[in-house]
């Protein structure tokens, strides 16, 4: 009774906002900024771009490890494995409800791809010039 | 604030039953009541006849007036590029002077961007979305035909240019120091023409997403509306972020062009790379926003020819939303060779690389339910086919032109050339006009040719590959874009033969097409009103033609109502559902809850009117003077364009009910006002906003760019801006955003004389501010070099707000006291602190960068 009643209040949070299904792309694109504008000042003003190159390298995998966790929330909420539906293709709250967690896992993957193709530059390249 | 609805009881909530029950829904409405509700609706929502018919505001008719003009304007740039392609047939060809050919590639692709792409997503949406939704009519019909008419006055503009031999010149992107430095009106055509018509955009885009937000029919969650409102709601995203810095970069642009402030002259210290950014940050998701609401045309057809519903509508929400936010990590794409660190062009490369997979993900949730149902070849299936072969091939060059390596070497020539129109005609064209083969039933009532429909896809399919396939290879030989004729024995000479062929044929097969769009079609029997048998909303349409949108407006609780819940059509036209009366003879459609539908207001919503058309033209002359320098009668415009703007608002709009609440039938009574996040104009004014902050961003942006690009920034010994003059501006603007607040609250709790005093000394502390920010910055010389221009600029950007922040105080002001704003109805003092919410934050942050930034930099 109380597992449902803690569901009900969830639905009833997410009415609030659309915006929690761009948590993963907001974060890849938060990263994608920071790399971009850090490895910008860095070669422009002749900073040390190995120092950046590496900071940036553990912040690519902060910002994985937060797109996992929204991932695995999303996961959760889609939880096709209790509901059996993968679809959620009708008009009832508990629909719209694992539809938006659905919709935000596949986002946090999609997300997380970004992030890694963001990062390999930092591997694979390096250098300013 | 979650609480002050509950806490004033002044405004109604919604009562009665809701969710309507299957009992409710089956009970009949007596023919009679049928009738005169009918009546009633069909004179609330008359179309005007003569004359008046052009005052006209129902998205029914702005929709087919903006996609006629953005046809027309298309046909126009389509001639332009024929006669590029004549010029190009042979080599060193005299046709066509280079002057006359430079202003025909420039126009080609400004218009096919700006005058046809762009306006065409917003004409369609405004002309199908209420239908897909169930809706009346869009939440802000007078602002829709607004944007149309500033569409039509700034596309005539910029396209007449040509037939005067004055057009731009230098490329669609307009770079500097070109276009700067260029000779004649050309490129202020440019600037001020296409800034007037991306305010059009952005207004558009307000109106699309608060519709698509706010306009849902009952029961429609997020989870089961149409795929096509889906895109719209990211397409409309997308605008919000994408044109306010082309916009920023405009006013720049334009402020160089006019007083010489050396923005983009790298000898005071500007920098032409600024201007490259602030185009490509816009540029490149721009691409985006035009293919996205086209595929999301083919999401709507395909389900409807499969006889299915779509396979994977989550994982297209995905690519959707996947795109709309990657799209924004690739513009450095179109600037590689300009220099810049490997790194950054790694970044961008990776990003090209990776939106790749959204994108791909669509294509194959189309395949895939194309596969799964029993596919009826119809002809809009036959050009989204072409559609998806054409894109595809675009798709697979720009995967090779994301390679920095390979980009250097094809970089500025025709591949590049055929890569674009690959990805704009099987992005865009092509399911465009799949779109009007399938909607036209809708439209027009009518059908089109099946006959004609075919030969136009064969001739243009054929056409096209003709012209473009060679092109990979003329470029990979070495052509340049943009030269107005080459040598022979280049081996160019075959291939641009084959391409001029193939442009002919495409204009052939557009011929057909246009042909059949405006043939006469009175002797054509009535059609049938679900031709396609398709599953979503739009296909209630009347036949014939009613001019209310929907009959009552139903309660949907599927993805495709019409295939699953088979009673819907019956009740509809009967009246069964919700609004099925206009009982004080005003246009009403329901505002329903953001995520869940929930119907909670009834909006009323503007009629014909001419205002519309003369705010209109006074914007259009407050941008179009300004290109000959004649400023004088450029402010008079302005001034008139406000005056109108402001009557249309006061006559208008949150205008005081004629009672709190009212029967929404099926047992529901819903309330005929709203204030605050509830009501559809503090969402439009939020959303307003965001683009509004995007553009302030950007010029900020634009002064750490300086820092960044240059070793001395702010220069040794340069002057700054006065600092206790920016300290007062600071405070002198807080305050008016704390009396404007102050006011809002003071208001509700019903003080109203204080919230009066507040509202009069609110504009006069915005004034002292905006003024000190001024005279902070009058000492400084702004043509000597980048760093005063650029303080210039901010000032000037915070002051221009700050004087509309004053005419809304002014207004609220006035509001009160002439009985519009009462602490009942208070919608017009909560979209007002929100614009100020914004501004006092645009203005700190500018004090912040002029007076600490000298320090700490």
């Amino acid at each position: 009774m109380t597992e449902r009643k803690e569901q009900l209040e969830e639905i009833a949070e997410e009415r609030a906002s659309l915006m929690k299904i761009t948590m993963g792309p907001l974060i890849w694109a938060i990263h994608f900024v920071i790399c971009y504008g850090l490895a910008a000042v860095t070669c422009a003003k002749g900073w040390d771009i190995e120092m950046a190159r590496v900071g940036l390298l553990v912040f690519s995998v902060g910002s994985l490890g937060a797109i996992i966790w929204v991932g695995w929330n999303s996961w959760r909420q889609w939880n096709p494995h209790e509901t059996g539906d993968y679809f959620n293709s009708w008009g009832r709250a508990e629909d719209r409800h694992h539809f938006l967690g659905h919709a935000a896992f596949l986002l946090a993957i999609i997300s997380f791809l970004g992030v890694v193709f963001t990062s390999l530059p930092l591997v694979m390249l390096g250098g300013c010039q | 604030m979650t609480d002050y609805r509950q806490d004033r009881s002044a405004l109604p909530k919604p009562s009665g039953t809701y969710p309507p029950t299957e009992e409710m829904l089956a009970e009949p409405v007596p023919d009679e009541v049928q009738a005169a509700q009918a009546e009633r609706l069909r004179a609330a929502w008359a179309t005007p006849k003569g004359f008046r018919y052009w005052t006209a505001v129902n998205n029914s008719e702005v929709g087919k007036w903006y996609c006629l003009t953005a046809l027309f304007f298309m046909l126009l740039a389509g001639v332009m590029a024929l006669l590029i392609r004549a010029q190009l047939a042979v080599p060193e060809s005299e046709l066509i002077s280079a002057d006359r050919f430079n202003q025909l590639f420039t126009m080609h692709g400004s218009a096919m961007m700006f005058l046809f792409a762009v306006p065409m997503f917003e004409a369609i949406s405004i002309l199908l979305l209420p239908g897909m939704l169930g809706a009346r009519d869009m939440p802000f019909p007078r602002l829709s035909a607004f944007g149309y008419w500033c569409f039509l006055i700034g596309g005539v503009f910029v396209i007449g240019s040509i037939f005067f031999d004055a057009a731009p010149r230098a490329g669609w992107f307009m770079y500097p120091p070109l276009a700067t430095e260029d000779e004649g009106p050309g490129s202020d055509i440019w600037l001020l023409g296409l800034s007037f018509i991306e305010v059009a955009s952005i207004a558009a885009a307000v109106e699309l997403i608060v519709g698509t937000l706010k306009c849902r029919p009952p029961g429609m969650r997020v989870n089961i509306m149409p795929l096509y409102a889906w895109y719209v709601m990211v397409v409309g995203g997308m605008i919000l972020f994408a044109f306010p810095p082309l916009i920023a970069g405009d006013f720049l642009f334009e402020l160089e062009r006019s007083f010489d402030w050396p923005f983009f002259d790298p000898e005071r210290g500007g920098d032409p790379m600024l201007w490259q950014h602030l185009f490509w940050i816009f540029g490149h998701p721009e691409v985006y926003i035009v293919f996205l609401p086209s595929i999301a045309i083919a999401a709507m057809i395909i389900p409807t020819v499969a006889r299915r519903p779509i396979v994977g509508y989550s994982w297209i929400v995905l690519s959707a939303v996947g795109t709309g936010f990657l799209s924004f990590g690739l513009w450095v794409h179109h600037m590689f060779t300009t220099g810049l660190p490997t790194i950054s062009l790694g970044f961008f490369s990776a990003a090209s690389e990776a939106v790749v997979i959204p994108t791909g993900v669509q294509i194959f949730a189309f395949l895939a339910t194309l596969m799964v149902g029993r596919v009826k070849m119809t002809l809009p299936m036959l050009w989204i086919a072409g559609a998806l072969a054409i894109f595809t091939m675009g798709g697979l060059t720009g995967v090779m032109l994301a390679l920095a390596p390979f980009d250097f070497q094809a970089h500025d020539t025709y591949f590049v050339v055929a890569h674009l129109h690959y990805t704009l005609f099987g992005g865009m064209v092509f399911p465009v006009i799949a779109g009007v083969y399938y909607f036209f039933p809708f439209i027009q009532k009518k059908q089109l040719s099946e006959r004609l429909g075919r030969w136009a896809f064969w001739l243009i399919f054929c056409g096209f590959n003709l012209t473009f396939l060679p092109m990979h290879l003329t470029g990979l030989w070495g052509m340049p874009r943009r030269i107005y004729t080459y040598p022979t024995g280049l081996g160019w000479d075959g291939l641009n033969l084959i391409s001029t062929v193939g442009a002919f044929i495409i204009a052939a097969g557009f011929a057909v097409f246009v042909w059949d769009l405006v043939r006469p079609k009175h002797r054509q029997p009535q059609i049938k009103r679900n031709p396609w048998e398709a599953g979503t909303l739009e296909w209630t349409h009347d036949v014939p033609e009613e001019a209310w949108g929907i009959r009552s407006i139903p309660h949907v609780t599927s993805r495709y109502p019409l295939w699953d819940q088979p009673e819907m059509q019956a009740r509809i036209d009967t009246g069964r559902y919700y609004l099925p009366d206009a009982a004080e003879g005003r246009r009403e459609t329901l505002v329903t809850s953001v995520i869940d539908a929930e119907p909670i207001q009834v909006q009323r919503v503007t009629g014909p009117a001419w205002i519309t058309q003369a705010a209109a033209a006074f914007t259009g002359g407050a941008f179009i003077f300004p290109t000959f320098h004649w400023y004088p009668p450029a402010i008079v415009c302005a001034v008139l364009a406000v005056c109108c703007i402001i009557y249309w608002l006061w006559t208008s709009t949150a205008r005081v009910p004629e009672a709190p609440s009212k029967d929404a039938g099926l047992g529901l009574t819903l309330p005929t006002y709203a204030s605050g996040h509830a009501s559809v104009g503090w969402w439009a004014m939020w959303i307003t906003m965001l683009g509004d902050a995007t553009a302030f961003a950007s010029l900020v942006f634009g002064f750490f760019f300086y820092w960044t690009s240059q070793d001395d920034f702010p220069p040794e010994g340069a002057m700054h801006a006065e600092p206790w003059l920016v300290g007062l501006a600071a405070l002198g603007l807080a305050a008016a955003w704390a009396l404007t607040v102050g006011a809002r609250e003071l208001n509700r709790r019903w003080m109203v004389g204080a919230a009066r005093a507040c509202l009069a000394v609110a504009p006069l502390a915005a004034a002292g501010g905006a003024a000190a920010l001024m005279v902070s910055v009058l000492e400084l010389e702004p043509e000597t070099h980048v760093y005063p221009a650029v303080l210039w600029a901010l000032a000037i950007w915070v002051t221009v707000h700050a004087g509309a922040g004053v005419i809304m105080q002014l207004y609220c002001l006035a509001g009160s006291v002439f009985g519009k704003l009462t602490p009942r109805y208070d919608a017009d003092i909560w979209n007002v602190s929100l614009y100020w919410h914004f501004q006092v934050l645009a203005a700190l942050v500018t004090c912040a960068v002029m007076g600490l930034a000298p320090g700490v930099l």
